[in-house]
């Protein structure tokens, strides 16, 4: 008979963190800096380790430019030609260590990739991507892109469980991506039936990952600052951020108007859309696992940032983190049946 | 003193499938179809082991000429005469093996299905459907449309325990169907406080099942492809579809234009309106328990079809599935408080 987990997995919206006694005297003395070192690269990283989802409405250039000098980070989406990775990296040197280049498992792919990478060496990070990472396909696929680029630091997913980040990590990669079916605008669980409560993921995931050295990207399901401060809580080394930053200035696609009201495209990358775009349409033996919607055009980005980092200083001064290095040591996340009052909303 | 069960039964809601190692390299690699021999009847099946349900507006012919073409299956209603039957038997020979006639265990509906496989001895199917599968009469029934027809393979429903099951299959039922209340359009539940959470039903009443060598059919419950998932993964053989096959050009029923928008009607089988439709009207000492909906229109089921099996080769491909066979295998469910992120749920699509 199919087994079935006893314990029930949790989502962001299960939770809450428990406040505990601080010392700190304002939000202004958080730092949200973090150094890493790589267990495979041995590349170090510093900075502010929330990053841009490499989607290609929201993982731009144009991103890239205002996250680096927050001294975030940009998963540029795979979908730019080398002759647009080049301009780029001429016109802003400044954001090429703050920017990963995207790539699936497919051959093409594979090879703009070393082409980026060789007429761009300031690029140390490689993000592999693809929907399933459970495929013995993919792990011999970051082992080949390891033997390629042994300096590079590899992100690789997506999974959610302790077993395949290590066998990830042991293949070459440096960071594994955490997170099936999450997103807002993901519809694989739906689709399949397939996922894991990304709360659960995380601090199950970033456990085997820290075991190993290795490090983990929280991807997908944040809606909110708050989300994102359980994410770091939960033990995420680095937070992937898709439809929080969807709806910008300095996102791909055009700003239209809908009842009066401002707005923009946001879509899931095995969207209907998506695969329109980029290959033609969606295959006879597949389901699109993505959807398409329209997001509240918000202006710059630079707000948005603000809400995020203002918002996960306030955590760290409520649990007593001082540093957000220290804030999944000092969480404890109690289960609630609700996040807020509802009585506005 | 009544009895509690204290341990939770699961719905579909309740559960995720957690992601296994892989060897498969795309979804296209995964092989949907199956293949089963019957306990009792000894008949042989192949195909995808989907059924449109047999409800008036679903269990059509024209469904089961679409259906046929992609391996699947269609249990068709009650309410065709011989004279249709013989007209679809006599255009669509390819389908026939494809379908099955359905009866009540009225005298009226046995005699009808009678005169049918009579007339139409390629059909191989026989779906006895009762709302309580669970009575003495339905057992003797079933025993004698066993007697009468002992090469059919007779589908016989519904129950959702294990006992039950057990009982169905040795009375001479090879398929049984499991669901009590969990349909979009079914108030079972409401009406009567009966039921059981469908993915536990399916879970426990596959095992009983296939310990007699019998097989079963989940039936009701599925909202998505997901589900369609996740009944295969709990051990169901076969897997009925009412509301997400609703809706459809190739649905019963007519279209209606309402606001600019398209609907199709879809309703319960024992709703007011399919009562009235059948039996002159709700009779006085019962309640209706079913629902009447407006769906919108959803085009050719072709597509949907193609949505619904792209997603289980795509939860095949998850859990490290090369077959269809191998789902239930292969599957571990997670407890989990939601399905999908609901952010964009409402009004944000284009």
């Amino acid at each position: 008979m199919p087994r079935v987990d006893a314990d029930l997995k949790l989502d962001f919206k299960d939770v809450l963190l428990r406040p505990k006694r601080s010392s700190l005297k304002s939000r202004a003395e958080v730092d949200l800096l973090r150094t890493f070192t790589f267990r495979n690269s041995k590349q170090t990283y510093t900075g502010i380790p929330v990053i841009v989802a490499n989607m290609d409405s929201v993982g731009t250039f144009e991103m890239a430019q205002v996250m680096t000098k927050h001294a975030m980070f940009t998963a540029v989406h795979k979908h730019y030609s080398l002759e647009e990775w080049k301009l780029f990296a001429s016109s802003h040197p400044e954001c090429l260590e703050h920017v990963a280049v995207s790539s699936g498992s497919g051959v093409a792919d594979f090879e703009k990739l070393t082409k980026v990478i060789e007429a761009i060496p300031l690029i140390k990070y490689i993000c592999l991507d693809v929907a399933n990472g459970y495929s013995e396909h993919f792990v011999e696929f970051v082992k080949s892109v390891h033997a390629s680029f042994p300096n590079h630091t590899i992100m690789a997913g997506n999974v959610v469980t302790g077993e395949m980040v290590e066998e990830l990590i042991l293949a070459g990669a440096d960071i594994i991506k955490v997170g099936i079916g999450p997103g807002s605008v993901c519809t694989t669980r739906i689709k399949t039936g397939v996922g894991y409560p990304q709360l659960s993921a995380v601090i199950e995931c970033a456990d085997s990952a820290h075991g190993l050295n290795g490090h983990i990207i929280s991807d997908g399901g944040c809606s909110c600052p708050g989300d994102v401060a359980k994410a770091f809580g939960a033990g995420a080394d680095f937070v992937m951020l898709g439809g929080m930053f969807a709806g910008h200035d300095q996102c791909a696609g055009e700003v239209t108007e809908r009842n009066g009201k401002k707005v923009k495209l946001f879509y899931g990358m095995s969207s209907d859309t998506a695969m329109k775009k980029h290959v033609g349409g969606v295959a006879e033996y597949r389901a699109s696992e993505g959807k398409t919607v329209e997001v509240p055009y918000r202006g710059d980005v630079e707000d948005t940032i603000r809400d995020i980092l203002g918002g996960l200083r306030s955590t760290c001064t409520y649990v007593g983190a001082a540093k957000l290095k220290e804030l999944s040591r000092r969480t404890t996340f109690i289960r609630v049946t609700q996040q807020h009052s509802e009585v506005f909303s | 003193m009544p009895h509690i069960d204290t341990d939770i039964k699961l719905d579909f809601k309740d559960v995720l499938l957690r992601p296994k190692r892989s060897t498969l390299k795309s979804r296209s690699e995964v092989d949907l179809m199956r293949s089963f021999v019957f306990r009792n009847s000894k008949q042989t099946y192949t195909g995808i082991p989907i059924i449109a349900a047999n409800m008036d507006t679903v269990g059509t012919f024209e469904m089961a000429k679409m259906l046929c073409k992609f391996c699947l299956f269609t249990a068709i209603h009650k309410h065709y005469s011989l004279e249709e039957w013989k007209e679809f038997a006599a255009q669509n020979p390819e389908c026939l093996q494809n379908v099955a006639a359905s009866s009540g265990t009225g005298p009226s509906d046995f005699e009808l299905l009678e005169q049918i496989l009579e007339a139409v001895p390629p059909v191989r199917y026989i779906c006895l459907d009762v709302a309580n599968g669970y009575s003495e009469h339905f057992v003797q029934f079933l025993r004698d449309v066993r007697k009468r027809f002992p090469d059919h393979t007779i589908m016989a429903g519904n129950v959702v325990t294990g006992e039950m099951v057990e009982e169905l299959i040795l009375s001479g039922a090879d398929i049984i169907k499991v669901g009590i209340g969990p349909g979009s359009v079914c108030t079972t539940r409401k009406k009567t406080g009966v039921g059981y959470p469908q993915l536990s039903a399916v879970m426990e009443c596959a095992d009983a099942a296939h310990g007699l060598k019998g097989h079963i059919i989940s039936d009701g419950g599925c909202s998505c492809p997901g589900d369609v998932a996740k009944a295969f993964g709990a051990g169901a053989d076969f897997v009925m579809l009412g509301g997400m096959l609703a809706g459809h050009t190739e649905s019963g029923g007519e279209l209606i234009e309402k606001g600019g928008k398209k609907y199709k009607l879809f309703y319960g089988m024992s709703s007011e309106m399919s009562m009235k439709k059948y039996a002159g009207g709700v009779a006085e000492y019962r309640a209706s328990e079913g629902k009447v909906v407006e769906v919108p229109f959803k085009g050719d089921v072709e597509h949907t079809l193609r949505d619904i099996l792209g997603g289980i080769r795509s939860t095949c491909t998850y859990v490290g599935a090369a077959k269809l066979k191998e789902l239930s295998r292969r599957t571990t469910f997670i407890r989990v408080t939601q399905q999908a992120n609901p952010i964009f749920d409402q009004g944000d699509q284009p």
